[in-house]
């Protein structure tokens, strides 16, 4: 019996809704008016940010599917199995919407095969692009099961349990790969990434905050989902995660301080520049706050506490990944780069269908087993992007101050940042009139050429650059680049040609030189 | 390394008079069109391959430098860009998806892009590949009156160079551009100013900037290696417990979960 009656229209379908109109509008734009049309990406700054958030956020964001599935498969801890579906099913949405942004960004969208048949091993991009088509297909093999099962095709599911180990480990190691490479990306650019964020380290650092993520994105979807389907994970689940995640921040926190402190540039984050007011905002919003909240038991072991906390590592890989690849990356460029509407349309538009896609799977596919997971609230009906009111009240005090002064710092060192923000001084502008002496010691006339006779002429002009060019002002330009080949013409020129007044005529007028019409054997030798 | 007999350019500012013949050069044998009034003006983009400028006080050119090992052709996931024998980084047009990953990773900024094309391309200086195969100069060392731009043997430019520096005392900057930086180019430059009093980027390493994912890398079939083993091993460690637990009959161990 299929419902024909219109979905409701509530607040967040309504913003859906006009993401998507602005999105189809501005793929309008990037397919009609090209990149020139539809971004503000520049020569000096060819990655904006279809490549920054997109890509590297991307596919940061989905990496709680590895992550939980080698939790439940490799490491045997059953009890997170309830989160299996959902964060695979995540990790290949996301990896799917990483492949369409790709198709945006790329000039000639047309060749993206093009990497699987022409090798270049020694290029970052060609591994990140072989893992992530083997990955995006392991997804699709791991997450096939919750489709066999809705159709009820037990042969294929008992095959796809007897390899599945072997995919999650097939999984896992594609992801380390990938993930890190993503940062290995910049390692070719050691004199145009800021000191803050190049480092030989920004492979570990990127496996390391994609690890955090992968935590801290299963905690926020779950407790998303509660939102929006009234399906939640037990905090038993979550609140392991959140240790795990503290830990990890932990480790890359103190690699960070030892890798600055071999470098000598521990006093650098305090530098009053654009970067590192956004590196400091980076590491409070990512790092420092989220570690605070966690280590709390309180706060840890509270739903909203746990879930404000994730938010908050989610929100700084966002901002480390933003910051590697434009604030870090704008100072060498020499230019200010700020996305245009047609960007930001289409980034929004990703993350908006990626919530659709995930709320229709959840409607129709058994993503969420339903015995094992704990119905936080009476069923409601299914409404994907219905949210209801939290209790944000019954958080600790100290967390809520934790929260706010980690805004307002980094909300204050940002705009601090930004005010600072200056466009490079490029190379040294003209000053005067070079002085040539030395210069025209080394002019040399070029050589005596011949020009092949054309049809009506009596013969072939033989030019000497030599009696034509004055030695202490040679000015190359009168004659060539308008009407004179720098590189020699092989034809005979046409009839008359050369008599015109932008050829020889023009100065051999009989007033600035003599005529061309006065004496043929002064110019043309005869046979 | 650089090949001894690969072709290259020996720039010169002190010998340059700005008379914008190798830029125009340049852009009669690319055929393309001309982009402002005065070519002095030109800058580097998708319509101009080469540009010499007033800068402070001398005339400078840049373009290509074409290195020993090209960051470009590094980064380049279809193996669009590559260093030929003879000297010429070129440009396999055909296969380019348009990543613009070479734009990101040439420290020179070299590369530019057609934003404007609906199919478009990277355009950048070929150290004219075809001239060069039959026997021809570069058109801007064709074009040039006063030996600013030097055509020759990579080796004997290096040479050219070091007799200048000793027929000229003081009037360089002992130094030749090109010469060790990001392991060598092709395109080497001389002056009596900084690079970064031309505007050329200072402060680059010798060691080739591709050596520095190739070390990353090469690592990885050690990484799937080690890690396949060990996932493997974890994997069947954790489970072989499960199994021996129901094998002998704690079912209570063994329904973790469930």
């Amino acid at each position: 019996m299929p419902k024909l009656a219109l979905p409701r229209l509530t607040f967040w379908r309504g913003v859906l809704l006009a993401i998507l109109a602005a999105g189809t509008y501005a793929t309008f734009l990037r397919v009609f008016k090209g990149l020139a049309g539809s971004t503000n990406l520049t020569d000096a700054f060819p990655w904006g940010l279809w490549i920054g958030f997109d890509i590297l956020c991307g596919v940061a964001l989905a990496a709680g599917g590895f992550t939980i599935s080698a939790t439940v498969y490799i490491f045997n801890l059953e009890k997170f199995r309830p989160i299996v579906r959902p964060a695979i099913l995540t990790a290949f949405l996301g990896y799917v919407l990483v492949v369409v942004a790709l198709l945006f960004d790329l000039g000639r969208p047309w060749n993206v095969w093009h990497p699987l048949v022409m090798w270049n091993p020694h290029s970052v991009m060609f591994e990140v692009g072989w893992c992530v088509t083997l990955y995006t297909t392991v997804l699709a093999l791991e997450f096939s099961p919750v489709v066999f099962e809705r159709f009820k095709m037990t042969k294929t599911l008992h095959v796809l349990h007897v390899i599945m180990p072997i995919l999650v480990v097939l999984g896992v190691l594609l992801s380390t790969l990938h993930q890190s490479s993503l940062g290995s990306f910049y390692l070719i650019v050691p004199t145009k990434l800021h000191a803050l964020w190049y480092s030989p380290l920004l492979p570990v650092y990127f496996f390391l905050t994609a690890l955090t993520l992968g935590c801290a994105m299963t905690i926020v979807e779950s407790f998303l989902s509660n939102r929006a389907f009234g399906k939640e994970l037990d905090m038993e689940l979550l609140v392991p995660l959140g240790r795990v995640a503290l830990l990890i921040l932990g480790v890359t926190a103190v690699i960070r301080f030892a890798d600055f402190r071999h470098r000598g540039i521990l006093g650098l984050p305090f530098a009053p520049t654009y970067e590192s007011r956004l590196f400091l905002a980076e590491m409070i919003i990512g790092v420092l706050a989220p570690a605070v909240l966690l280590a709390l038991p309180k706060v840890r072991q509270h739903r909203t506490g746990l879930f404000l906390s994730a938010l908050l590592i989610v929100m700084g890989v966002v901002m480390n990944r933003l910051n590697v690849s434009i604030t870090g990356m704008e100072r060498s460029s020499g230019e200010i780069y700020v996305p245009a509407f047609t960007e930001i349309a289409i980034t929004l538009s990703v993350v908006g269908v990626g919530f659709l896609v995930f709320a229709l799977a959840v409607k129709y596919l058994p993503v969420f087993p339903e015995h094992e997971m704990k119905d936080a609230r009476p069923p409601v009906a299914p409404d994907a992007l219905h949210v209801a009111a939290q209790p944000i009240r019954s958080l600790p005090m100290p967390a809520i101050a934790v929260v706010a002064l980690a805004f307002v710092a980094a909300g204050a060192l940002g705009a601090d940042g930004v005010r600072r923000r200056e466009v490079v001084p490029g190379p040294p502008a003209p000053a005067g009139t070079p002085a040539l002496a030395a210069a025209l010691a080394s002019f040399e006339a070029p050589a005596e050429r011949t020009f092949p006779q054309a049809p009506d002429s009596p013969g072939p002009v033989s030019f000497r650059h030599a009696s034509h060019v004055d030695a202490s002002a040679p000015d190359c330009l009168s004659c060539h680049g308008n009407s004179y080949s720098f590189l020699g013409r092989t034809q005979a020129p046409p009839a008359g040609l050369m008599h015109d007044t932008k050829h020889c005529g023009g100065c051999h007028d009989g007033t600035s030189a003599f005529s061309v019409e006065d004496d043929c054997a002064a110019c043309h030798k005869s046979e | 390394m650089l090949n001894t007999t690969a072709k290259g350019l020996l720039l010169d500012t002190t010998r340059c008079i700005g008379c914008g013949a190798c830029a125009l050069a340049c852009k009669e044998r690319n055929g393309l069109p001309k982009t402002s009034d005065a070519v002095l003006e030109d800058k580097l983009s998708d319509k101009t391959f080469s540009t010499v400028n007033q800068v402070g006080n001398r005339y400078v050119r840049r373009m290509c430098m074409h290195c020993a090992t090209p960051s470009c052709a590094s980064a380049c996931p279809v193996a669009a860009l590559e260093k030929t024998a003879a000297g010429p980084v070129i440009y396999h047009e055909s296969k380019c998806m348009g990543c613009r990953y070479c734009m990101i990773a040439c420290p020179f900024g070299i590369p530019k892009y057609e934003w404007e094309k609906k199919a478009p391309l990277v355009r950048k200086c070929d150290l004219c590949a075809d001239r060069l195969a039959k026997g021809l100069k570069t058109a801007c060392a064709t074009a040039c009156p006063t030996g600013a731009t030097t055509f020759g043997d990579r080796e004997a430019l290096v040479a050219e160079a070091r007799a200048r520096f000793a027929a000229n005392p003081g009037r360089y900057r002992e130094h030749i551009y090109g010469f060790e930086e990001v392991g060598g180019t092709s395109v080497l430059l001389i002056s009596d100013a900084k690079p970064e009093e031309l505007g050329y980027p200072a402060g680059l390493d010798e060691t080739p900037p591709p050596h520095l994912t190739w070390r990353v890398l090469n690592i990885i079939p050690d990484i799937v290696m080690t890690g396949a083993v060990l996932l493997g091993g974890i994997y069947w460690i954790r489970n072989r417990r499960d199994e021996v637990d129901a094998a002998e009959g704690h079912h209570d161990a063994s329904t973790k979960g469930h």
